[in-house]
């Protein structure tokens, strides 16, 4: 799961003065040179080389998540994702994890709403391995009753896990889904772990027809960053997956969702919890839309570090809360609308209500009286350093260029993004935050512990 | 028509050539050249801080990390959590910057700093883009050296704790590690945690005092990596610690654990768990002793990841787990094993068995070789991957230096594990995995898991703040309760009920007393009509006790009715009612209750007329006629706290009720009589208000 934080673009100039360092580092940081291909069958490639160190990422993304799940299939992408790991023609259950992790690579996957990734990274000199390995499951993945059982149970435990034993995550997972009525954008109105009774209810076939409309090369893209020759990436690329048959391409998905309409309110028992907890969510466009830049940089002001409006005002100076978070798209970013979500954990003894009047009163400042120079220096500097620091390893590369294929117009924009980040100005800040954390547009949980939680 | 056909033959075998097939078996590897530890420069400066400069250019991004002896085991007892909370005042508050200028000053340029406490080590961190480098050890030197330690800040740091220590205390996991570790290191620090207690025991002095003689340079660690030179780094330390001196006084030597002599299971009742969160482990050696190499390879076929035992057993075969887990622990001083995972409940034993199983394996069999190559191919194989970041560079070699692991640690420590052989690696799991005095806890509900954990080996219970707990405890026993007669005067409430905030309908209670008699009825309209109950309880006059019960309910234009007698321990008669599918289940009543049973229906009766007092718990049996079943209802009365609804505001005691299909919270108005006031529904945005 991972944050929905995406920077982009770098130009050395605008570095804050008194560099020790030669420009050309500066200048050069966070820019990735890439190459692409298409296979016949559809597979995107696209590849970028590193020889810093002798290790390479080979991450695949299939175009296909949560949101292509219909009702009484929730968790079905999920269930998916932990299915591909089970064997194919070639390969055994067991024996994807016992290649990679003998060949000293380390490998996962996740599902998010829009997208499934598969990624493994490893010692250069098996990357033919890791190549073989997903060529073999796009094509030739083993469904069968004993590895679906099995996994089914698997899903159901994570579920146990992260969600139900857990205090405040169902809360979490509600207030993801709450903005989006299920007949209108059933794509983003369930979670991506799916509810126990739809995955009771899953059956083989189901898994099977999941198989024949997403997972094939034409649904799909490979990437490929590290230390490796190009020849012979094109090479083992064409050797392993060109036979794959394309399928059908699968019906979009369509989600109508708009702002509004007016705040609603949630109060939940949290049996697991002993601390109350306020959740606020607001609905926020597709990530390619103009406005998505000055409302990450308002992300960063609202919630990141101590710094921050929530930090300095709930937590330091009203001491109401033990920590607040701000959350965009916390398992990746989105085609369609998605979430904003502010989380903030009441100290002991502070009423949700009270806590939530604070968290909304920074939301509402930066509608009336926008951010200061120092907080958009701050949000741009933060940026900045975090796509340097996102662009560091060959995995964090390869994800970078399947975000930019995936949720931009332009691949190139990968090395122009930054720039936009670094114009957004204080007034578009103030203008994001009027549209977007509008009252009229707010839905608020208010998590309460059970009895005999809280107050010791 | 020859050239044709040599044409022909050309071009398909052109293309057979170029359409080579995929292979059916994994490709071999390609060659790899020898990888080498990045190499690094260090110095012991004059005032005894130890430097490392790891130099890296690829990114223009510079992290810091300054590490002293001043972790949790030197709390004095009584005041843990002072080296967690010095940590956290350190960062808040110097000479010349408050904790606010601070904090928008290093993250106005999109760096960070904080400070945190392990067991052994106090360690504070800053890190930027590189060309903030000055900017860095400005701040570094600025926290180290003159810190304030405000007692406003303390106090903020204390609150936050107490929350802390409160929110880890919900989360099984937290849970398991805390009481795991306590359980196994007995009286060595190791196995200390603050508590509430503790946390308020420290004072703005303690954490002065601490700071003072704690964070000093001589035996520090002081690691630098990223885009800097050595030359650079030097300057930079002589400007920002010009002048800092003196050294800490050694750290305690650490008390052994008490000598454990059998393997019993601590089981933590954590009511309410949908899983059983499994720990177990013993303490093992200092961090020097040579068998890590061997043992690390045998925790690592173990447990290593994926393609280790626990995991490709208890998940990949059986099912019963995300994840199951083993690693070693290296301390300072001495280390502990552990293995975990995470199960749903009812194989929760069975988990156990099977974990303590693989544990005999592995010290009865040698590995077989495959294994063997497999964790070596893993934990060896993967060192190119180990090495990528600046970040990752020091971190080994931070960890290297702080645990005393020698200077060739790092450079032979490949050579070191490829050399281990399987007889190797079973006498390091007979001398590491200590089978009969392992320290076993379990997190999870004591009521399903007590029994079946009996049967393993012996079990002692606690609560999450660490009392005991009887067996007894674990099934509140359900017992009659006298009601407050003062409850059975005739009253009317009307309250209105809410789905997501909208009001959708209503519902009327009485208690009437024609006569001698006592009757509670209750009807209720929502949306309109769609659902509609008329129900009436019939009461013994003397004790609130249920005689009779009539309940009509139409539902989407079907009804149900439910008609019931108790009397002499039974309830008998017949029950119908209309189920959201439209369709109607009926079941024929003939069933022995436990003495004191009420109706189900007579629940909002029944809890305003008991006697209600702050930490209260009340177990009840009761009779769902819609299920056909009994079945004990717990209320536990939590404080009073203000609700406001349409009737008004009320100070209301706040009731949890478990043990129904969906449990409910009930906030029943504290002054006579007493007044049902809320009803909110677990997991449900169905709430019920007074109105009058």
């Amino acid at each position: 799961m991972r944050s929905g934080v995406r920077v982009a673009g770098v130009v050395g100039v605008l570095l804050i003065g008194g560099a020790w360092r030669a420009p050309a580092l500066a200048a050069q940081a966070g820019r990735i040179s890439y190459e692409a291909f298409t296979l016949p069958n559809g597979l995107h490639v696209l590849y970028s080389e590193d020889h810093s160190t002798p290790i390479v990422s080979v991450d695949v993304w299939y175009n296909t998540g949560s949101r292509n799940e219909r009702p009484s299939r929730s968790g079905f992408a999920h269930l998916f994702e932990h299915m591909m790991f089970e064997g194919s023609a070639h390969v055994k259950k067991g024996e994807h994890f016992q290649l990679i992790s003998r060949a000293g690579g380390s490998e996962n996957g996740s599902t998010a709403e829009d997208r499934t990734n598969y990624y493994e990274t490893i010692p250069s000199n098996r990357l033919n391995l890791a190549l073989w390995l997903e060529a073999d499951r796009m094509r030739s993945l083993a469904i069968t009753d004993e590895n679906f059982h099995n996994q089914r149970e698997t899903v159901k435990e994570e579920r146990r896990l992260r969600v139900d034993n857990q205090p405040y995550a169902p809360a979490f997972i509600d207030g993801m889904t709450w903005p989006f009525d299920s007949a209108a954008c059933f794509a983003y109105a369930h979670t991506v772990i799916g509810s126990m009774d739809d995955l009771n209810a899953a059956q083989l076939s189901d898994v099977q027809a999941f198989f024949d409309t997403y997972y094939a090369p034409n649904n799909a893209t490979l990437v490929v960053v590290g230390d490796f020759r190009p020849l012979e990436l094109r090479r083992f690329v064409n050797q392993y997956f060109s036979e794959i048959p394309r399928h059908a391409d699968p019906s979009p998905v369509s989600c109508s969702s708009k702002l509004g309409p007016g705040t609603a309110r949630r109060e939940l028992t949290d049996a697991h919890a002993n601390l109350p907890a306020v959740i606020r969510i607001y609905r926020v466009p597709p990530h390619a839309h103009p406005d998505t830049p000055a409302l990450e940089l308002l992300n960063v002001i609202l919630g990141g570090g101590e710094s921050s409006r929530l930090n300095v005002a709930v937590v330091r100076r009203e001491k109401a809360a033990l920590g607040t978070q701000v959350a965009m798209n916390p398992f990746d970013s989105r085609r369609g609308p998605g979430v904003l979500l502010a989380l903030a954990i009441a100290n002991q003894g502070v009423d949700p209500l009270k806590l939530d009047t604070l968290v909304s009163a920074q939301l509402d400042s930066l509608r009336t009286t926008g951010v200061t120079s120092e907080e958009l220096a701050k949000a741009k500097n933060t940026f900045r350093a975090g796509f340097i620091h996102g662009r560091e390893t060959t995995l964090g590369k390869a994800e970078e260029l399947q975000h930019y294929d995936m949720f931009h117009a332009s691949l190139a924009e990968i090395n122009t993004d930054l720039d936009r980040f670094l114009a957004v100005t204080a007034e578009d800040i103030r203008r994001v935050a009027g549209k977007y954390l509008d009252p009229a547009n707010a839905l608020v949980i208010l998590v309460k512990p059970a009895a005999g939680g809280g107050a010791k | 028509m020859k050239r044709a056909a040599l044409v022909l033959l050309a071009v398909v075998s052109a293309l057979r050539l170029s359409a080579q097939d995929s292979p059916t078996r994994p490709p071999r590897p390609l060659p790899l050249g020898p990888v080498r530890f990045p190499p690094f420069k260090e110095a012991i400066l004059p005032n005894g801080l130890a430097l490392v400069v790891i130099e890296h250019h690829e990114q223009p991004v510079v992290s810091v990390s300054l590490s002293f002896g001043a972790g949790a085991i030197h709390d004095p007892a009584g005041k843990e959590g002072l080296s967690d909370l010095t940590a956290e005042v350190l960062s808040k508050g110097t000479e010349t910057r408050t904790a606010e200028q601070i904090a928008s000053t290093i993250e106005g340029v999109g760096g960070h700093l904080s400070a945190s406490s392990g067991d052994d080590f106090l360690t504070i961190s800053v890190d930027a883009l590189s060309d903030q480098v000055e900017l860095v050890f400005e701040l570094l030197g600025d926290v180290t050296l003159h810190a304030t330690f405000a007692a406003s800040e303390l106090d903020l740091a204390r609150t936050r704790s107490l929350s802390a220590l409160a929110l880890q205390l919900s989360q099984p996991g937290a849970v398991a590690q805390r009481v795991f570790t306590s359980e196994l290191y007995g009286r060595n620090p190791y196995g200390r945690s603050p508590t509430r207690e503790s946390y308020r025991a420290v004072t703005v002095d303690d954490v002065a005092q601490f700071a003072h003689t704690r964070l000093r340079p001589a035996g520090a660690l002081l690691v630098v990596a990223g885009d800097v030179t050595e030359a650079q780094v030097r300057e930079l330390v002589a400007k920002a610690f010009g002048g800092w001196r003196g050294a800490p006084p050694p750290s305690p030597a650490l008390p052994a654990p008490a000598t454990r002599l059998v393997s019993d299971i601590l089981l933590v009742h954590r009511p309410g768990s949908t899983q059983a969160n499994i720990i177990v482990g013993n303490p093992t050696t200092l961090p020097t002793d040579p068998v890590y190499y061997a043992g690390r390879i045998a925790a690592q076929v173990l447990g290593g990841g994926p393609d280790s035992r626990l995991f490709l057993i208890l998940r990949e075969q059986k099912s019963w787990t995300y994840g199951a887990y083993a690693s070693l622990h290296r301390h300072r001083a001495l280390g502990h094993w552990q293995a975990t995972a995470e199960v749903r409940t009812d194989v929760a034993d069975s988990a156990l068995v099977e974990l303590l199983h693989q544990i005999d394996r592995m010290r009865a069999d040698v590995v077989p070789d495959s294994e063997l190559a497999a964790a070596k191919g893993f934990l060896v194989g993967s060192f190119p991957l180990t090495i990528e970041t600046p970040n990752q560079i020091a971190s080994q070699v931070a960890n290297a230096k702080l645990l005393g692991l020698g200077d060739d640690y790092l450079r032979l420590y490949r050579e070191r594990l490829t050399a281990v052989t399987a007889l190797q690696a079973r006498a390091a799991a007979v001398r590491l995995f200590r089978r009969n005095a392992l320290t076993i806890v379990v997190v999870g509900d004591g009521s399903k898991l007590y029994d079946r954990l009996k049967a393993i080996a012996p079990v002692r219970i606690i609560d999450v703040d660490d009392k005991p707990l009887t067996p007894a405890a674990l099934n509140p026993v359900a017992a009659p309760v006298a009601l407050d007669r003062a409850q059975f005067a005739a009253h009317s409430d009307s309250a209105r009920v809410l789905v997501q905030g909208n009001a959708v309908g209503f519902t009327v209670s009485e208690v009437r007393r024609p006569g001698d008699s006592l009757i509670y009825a209750e009807r209720s309209n929502l949306g309109n009509g769609a659902f509609r109950q008329q129900t009436t309880l019939v009461l013994d006059p003397a004790d609130g006790v249920v005689r009779q019960v009539d309940q009509v309910t139409t539902q989407q234009g079907q009804t149900g009715e439910t008609h019931l007698v108790y009397a002499a321990g039974r309830v008998k008669g017949s029950s119908s009612a209309p189920q959201p599918d439209g369709s109607v289940k009926r079941f024929d009543v003939d069933t022995a209750l436990p003495p004191g049973t009420f109706d189900e229906n007579a629940v909002p009766f029944v809890v305003p007329a008991l006697p209600l007092a702050p930490g209260k718990v009340f177990a009840m049996t009761f009779f769902t006629p819609s299920e056909n079943a009994i079945k004990v209802l717990t209320f536990k009365v939590g404080a009073p706290e203000t609700v406001s609804v349409p009737a008004g505001t009320f100070q209301g005691f706040r009731i949890d009720a478990t043990g129904s299909r969906v449990p409910f919270t009930m906030y029943v108005s504290t002054d006579v009589p007493r007044r049902v006031v809320k009803t909110e529904f677990a997991g449900q945005p169905f709430v019920v208000e007074l109105v009058k």
